[in-house]
């Protein structure tokens, strides 16, 4: 067992389980998006895509893309909310947390490709 | 005379056309060494790996501190931080900027929480910094970006160059005289002193320079070896095998490109010469050739050693070489073998000393050459000449005294190792001195800078003493005692245009080319030395030789000769002028009208040769 992989792969897919977690509910409730989690979505995943940092196989760049994909989305989504609670004077409507939120899945997809990556290449190692 | 657009046009054309073909040859499997370590960027993310996150954790849990510790508004009610404030506030504390509490006084609890995330994130800051800090301070990482800078470099180097693998006293002298002709190179080198010192070093043009081995030859691929403008490989380092391994990669990865090595035994330079078709340079070799030459013929010696000091060489002293005798040479190592040999087989008896008696010899004695004794024993007083030629300078230098001592009239050579010693030997006045790395630097220096002269050099012994003593008068005639420029001119239809129709029509004397275009009654101050036609070469022929196209030419003169010449091969009217003293208008207009005037067709110029 290489330490190294396991804490490659607990990163990456806790960066996917937050994000999915901040994404579940109803879209424009806010009340349902937590907004620690998706601080700890955006930290993990900055975590994950600095772990990624370095490696020059294919199947690297393509996991770097994917992790910063993510990141960006994440980011836009908590400069969104924050725009809304501290700038804006109409607070978080439901239009925004719908946005936000909608932001926060599209960094799930990303951070489901990631995952997916991780599982191909676990795979295809053992076959190999 | 000339017009002077014509000649710039010409000369722009003529460039284009000189270019040598682009050869298409790549290395293919070599240079994967090469760029594996070419990616500094790499280098730095995986490094900073550990500090970013380390930096990413300590911000995380300061923010996430902050929005949970509670705190009061200003008006005394319970608040919590949001994380917009609180990254805010991490953001100015983390980076020392400290902007105050925001946006309300903190709690004390919240102070102890700031407190905490303080000395956390200056530990995280200097933790990043400190580690970029290391790595650009890092060997790997600067010899990575050396290696990216120079194969950029490299990649860009669009005219010819040449490879220098070695850059040791013999390369840098090497280096210094290419320099001075304008030729591009790039180095090599296994230590990164040598290196450092070239980058201090003043060059006209910019020099890639690479610290590596030459033995990988991923290394000679970074410096060149596969570019299409890499035009020859010199092999100088002070190790023979290094020498042989970049004869072996040249040779088999670049077969195409000559390759000029250095090896100082007679062993090594056979086992180069498996490898294709390198010229190898033996200093020690080379020594016994040239002081055999200097006691055979010394005019033609002293021409020899003028023309391998390049262009602003001083005329050197003519040596006065003893007659028949013999010869006591100290140290039978490398050099005393070969001199030994070279001079038997001039018929000169040679005594041979040396402090180690395993040494086979006929005539030696074993003992150690600074005793007078053992001077004495080797019939010091009866020999004409004396080498002192151990590896040691200090040695040498007091075989020298005690050798002088012994026997005042003696003819002395001494083997200079190395070069800080060189006004010492210079103050003792050796009649011929040798210095393997500046023997190596010039026979390297006259194959590389002039083809043709390298062919003079080889063909002129043949001619003889009092040949070459007519020759160096004829040249200290023309251009002093300081060697002016030397240059090639090809006399064909591209770089001579104007002298296509003179040339096919028989009977072109090389004394009428060579006048000045100001006024065709001085002559240039130019000396042809040599004539190669279809192989065969004409050692400088007289005014009266006569030229047939496709010559090449090989002159010594001033520089302001070779414009002028240039002028000639490249403008009809100032061929015309130059060759039957004609003055012929230059411009289109009047020479038409000038042809209507003059009755004799025969004497216009030819109109076939107009530059394109």
């Amino acid at each position: 067992m290489n330490l190294e992989k396991v804490v490659f792969g607990f990163f990456v897919v806790l960066a996917a389980t937050l994000n999915f977690g901040f994404f579940l509910g109803d879209i424009d409730d806010p009340t349902v998006h937590n907004r620690y989690e998706l601080f700890a979505a955006v930290v993990v995943n900055l975590i994950a895509t600095v772990l990624k940092f370095g490696d020059r196989t294919q199947i690297g760049a393509v996991h770097l893309a994917t992790s910063l994909v993510a990141d960006l989305q994440l980011i836009a989504a908590a400069l969104v909310l924050g725009y809304a609670t501290y700038v804006s004077t109409a607070g978080l409507t439901p239009a925004t947390t719908a946005s936000v939120v909608s932001l926060s899945g599209g960094a799930l997809l990303a951070n489901l490709v990631s995952v997916v990556l991780l599982v191909v290449e676990t795979v295809s190692f053992h076959r190999g | 005379m000339g017009n002077p657009l014509l000649l710039f046009w010409w000369r722009l054309v003529r460039q284009e056309d000189d270019r040598p073909p682009a050869r298409t040859s790549r290395l293919l499997a070599s240079a994967a060494s090469g760029t594996e370590a070419s990616a500094p960027v790499f280098l730095v993310l995986r490094r900073m790996r550990a500090p970013l996150i380390v930096l990413i954790v300590i911000f995380a849990v300061s923010v996430l501190g902050l929005t949970l510790v509670p705190g009061e508004d200003a008006a005394g009610r319970p608040y919590r931080m949001g994380f917009f404030d609180a990254f805010y506030v991490m953001s100015y504390t983390a980076t020392t900027i400290g902007f105050g509490e925001l946006p309300h006084p903190f709690t004390p609890s919240q102070r102890m929480w700031v407190t905490v995330s303080i000395f956390l994130s200056v530990i995280g800051w200097a933790y990043a910094i400190g580690s970029l800090l290391a790595l650009l301070q890092d060997r790997a990482f600067r010899a990575a970006l050396a290696l990216q800078h120079v194969t950029r470099k490299v990649g860009r180097l669009g005219e010819p160059f040449l490879l220098l693998a070695g850059y040791g006293r013999a390369g840098e002298l090497l280096a210094h005289a290419l320099d001075r002709l304008g030729r591009r190179f790039v180095v090599l080198d296994r230590a990164p002193e040598r290196i450092d010192d070239l980058e201090l070093d003043s060059f006209h043009a910019d020099v890639p320079a690479l610290a590596g081995d030459a033995r990988d030859p991923g290394h000679l691929a970074v410096a060149g070896l596969g570019s299409p403008s890499c035009e020859a490989v010199v092999a100088l380092a002070d190790d023979d095998e290094a020498n042989l391994t970049v004869v072996m990669a040249a040779a088999l990865l670049r077969p195409d490109l000559p390759v000029i090595a250095r090896a100082t035994s007679p062993a090594m330079a056979e086992r180069m010469r498996a490898f294709g078709d390198p010229t190898v340079i033996n200093p020690f070799d080379r020594y016994g050739d040239h002081l055999c030459l200097a006691l055979r013929a010394p005019a033609t010696y002293q021409l020899l050693t003028w023309f391998e000091g390049g262009p602003g060489a001083g005329l050197p002293a003519r040596g006065r070489p003893p007659g028949g005798g013999r010869w006591v040479v100290c140290g039978y190592g490398r050099l005393g073998r070969s001199l030994a040999a070279d001079l038997r087989t001039q018929g000169l008896a040679v005594t041979v000393v040396d402090p180690a008696p395993g040494a086979a010899d006929e005539d030696l004695v074993v003992g150690d050459g600074v005793d007078p004794d053992v001077l004495a024993r080797a019939g010091l007083a009866t020999a004409v000449g004396f080498v002192a030629g151990t590896d040691n300078d200090a040695t040498n230098l007091s075989l020298v005294a005690a050798a002088r001592r012994g026997n005042p009239g003696l003819f002395v050579g001494a083997r200079q190792n190395r070069s800080p010693s060189a006004p010492l030997f210079a103050a003792m006045g050796v009649d011929a001195l040798l210095v393997p790395t500046e023997v190596v630097a010039r026979e390297v220096y006259a194959q590389l800078a002039t083809p043709l002269l390298w062919r003079f050099l080889r063909e002129m012994p043949r001619e003889g003493d009092a040949w070459a003593a007519q020759l160096i008068e004829r040249l200290t005639d023309v251009c002093g005692r300081h060697l002016q420029a030397l240059w090639t001119v090809p006399l064909t239809a591209q770089a001579a245009p104007a002298l296509t129709g003179w040339l096919a029509a028989g009977g072109a004397r090389l004394g009428d080319l060579l006048r000045n275009p100001e006024d065709r009654d001085r002559p240039l101050h130019a000396l042809v030395l040599l004539v190669l036609r279809d192989g065969s070469a004409t050692l400088a022929p007289g005014p009266g030789f006569v030229l047939a196209p496709g010559d090449e030419l090989l002159l010594a003169g001033w520089a302001a000769a070779r414009r002028a010449l240039a002028t000639t091969l490249a403008v009809d009217a100032v061929r015309e002028y130059v060759v039957t003293g004609h003055r012929v208008p230059a411009g289109w207009v009047w020479r038409r009208l000038s042809r209507d005037a003059r009755p004799d067709p025969r004497t216009s110029p030819d109109r076939s040769g107009v530059p394109r």
